[in-house]
């Protein structure tokens, strides 16, 4: 049986203690598969699952029950039912159920100076009716799908949350709160101005991309604020452009706004987690520079270059490519994780998380064996 | 922010003097949550 409160009062300690600089008493772990792949691993329907919610308890149960992890697995911001009320157009469900992201504009460039007057005025008058096309039309319309769809996103949160408050209360996981945001280039790049279209941005009309991201700053930071800031809570931000800049555009265009943004969330009292999406190596001494123990998770590169440059300041993670748990044999994952270990895990400020989410599972494909085998492995090894 | 589509409380209790000598300190959380809760929902559709 387990004592699940023990169990999570003792992850708590560990994260405080990885968030806080000190070595915890183990490396702690978060399963990388989704609530995708939770729900295909139960063999059921994807898109159905995520509409009706209360087919999502037993699907957690098994996937917490079969998955050694420290914190909840899976989890999801991207629930159907408010999207689809809104008529969205920036995610969509594939017909295979997935929720995914095409390329959209929802800022025009000669939009920019309205933007910047005004960030969220912009974003309500103008943004939002272009990527959703219930909230373009008449007044009441818009206010009765507004309406509907926050009602509908309450109830899937609300509903969302009381699984995972069971499967916290089972199964023993760290408690911790998380809010999102992203870097202010990123937030104008994302659904505002396309990869495309900042791209041409950057060149074209730099001082207004700069102006931008300076004026969406304090909305970036706001909506990244923790209500109550704890040691075991974190903002997540995850970095999508900069690998795709120059470097002297990285430096006055994206660097500016992103520090500022993190500076002052680690100044409120809270964590912040990097996603360090693609390749970042060229950067590093940037990130060098930003508060103590900011957890960075690593999409690719080099992790003994990054222990050596980062690992005596920040917290460290990721790295563990996924793609291996589909390709590799059992053995060679597990040495993978060995060798991450080896060089990630001494003097502590490491937390292992894969380089990315597994989001599909194939019922005749390796993976879940592969990454109950990885888990199992650094949770047993990873004792310092 | 200054937008005309986020109030924060004080701004707020200047546009509604209905509320004088009613429990402000009941109603300003309350306020100010559902105010923080659509500006969240707002956000979290662009990212």
């Amino acid at each position: 049986m387990i004592d699940a409160v023990a169990m999570t009062n003792e992850r708590n300690q560990m994260f405080r203690d990885l968030f806080s600089g000190k070595t915890p008493k183990r490396v702690p772990i978060s399963n990388p598969a989704t609530q995708d792949f939770a729900i295909q691993y139960a063999g059921l329907d994807l898109a159905e699952c995520q509409w009706d919610l209360t087919k999502l308890e037993p699907v957690y149960d098994k996937f917490c029950q079969d998955f050694i992890t420290d914190t909840y697995p899976g989890g999801s911001i991207r629930i159907p039912s408010h999207y689809q009320i809104l008529g969205s157009t920036p995610i969509v469900m594939s017909s295979s159920g997935f929720m995914q992201h095409p390329e959209v504009v929802g800022l025009l460039a000669e939009e920019y100076d309205q933007f910047i007057a005004s960030p969220y005025d912009c974003i309500v008058e103008t943004i939002l009716p272009r990527l959703y096309t219930e909230l373009n039309g008449e007044p009441g319309k818009v206010a009765m799908a507004l309406a509907k769809a926050m009602r509908a996103h309450s109830d899937d949160l609300a509903y969302l949350g009381t699984i995972r408050a069971k499967m916290n209360a089972k199964y023993g996981y760290a408690a911790m709160a998380g809010a999102l945001t992203e870097a202010p280039f990123d937030f104008m790049a994302d659904f505002l101005r396309s990869f495309k279209g900042i791209s041409g941005d950057v060149r074209r009309y730099p001082d207004k991309v700069a102006a931008a991201c300076e004026a969406v700053l304090p909305l970036m930071i706001k909506k990244g604020t923790l209500p109550n800031p704890s040691m075991l809570g974190y903002t997540f931000i995850p970095l999508h452009m900069a690998p795709y800049l120059r470097d002297k555009d990285f430096a006055t265009l994206y660097w500016p706004t992103f520090k500022k943004l993190v500076e002052t969330l680690a100044g409120m009292g809270q964590n912040v987690q990097l996603f360090v999406e693609n390749d970042w190596m060229r950067y590093l001494d940037y990130l060098y520079e930003l508060p103590e123990n900011t957890i960075m998770r690593f999409e690719y590169g080099d992790a003994k270059l990054v222990k050596e440059k980062l690992g005596d300041k920040h917290i460290i993670s990721g790295f563990y490519p996924i793609t291996l748990l589909q390709t590799g044999t059992k053995q060679q994952c597990v040495d993978k994780a060995k060798e991450l270990l080896d060089i990630l895990a001494p003097g502590g400020r490491y937390w292992w998380q894969a380089d990315k989410s597994v989001i599909n599972f194939e019922s005749k494909g390796p993976v879940a064996e592969n990454m109950r085998a990885v888990l199992e492995y650094v949770h047993e090894n990873g004792t310092y | 922010m200054d937008s005309k589509y986020y109030v924060t409380w004080e701004e707020y209790l200047a546009e509604h003097p209905e509320l004088e000598g009613k429990p402000i300190k009941a109603i300003a959380p309350k306020i100010e949550k559902y105010e923080d809760a659509v500006f969240t929902f707002i956000m979290d559709l662009l990212l």
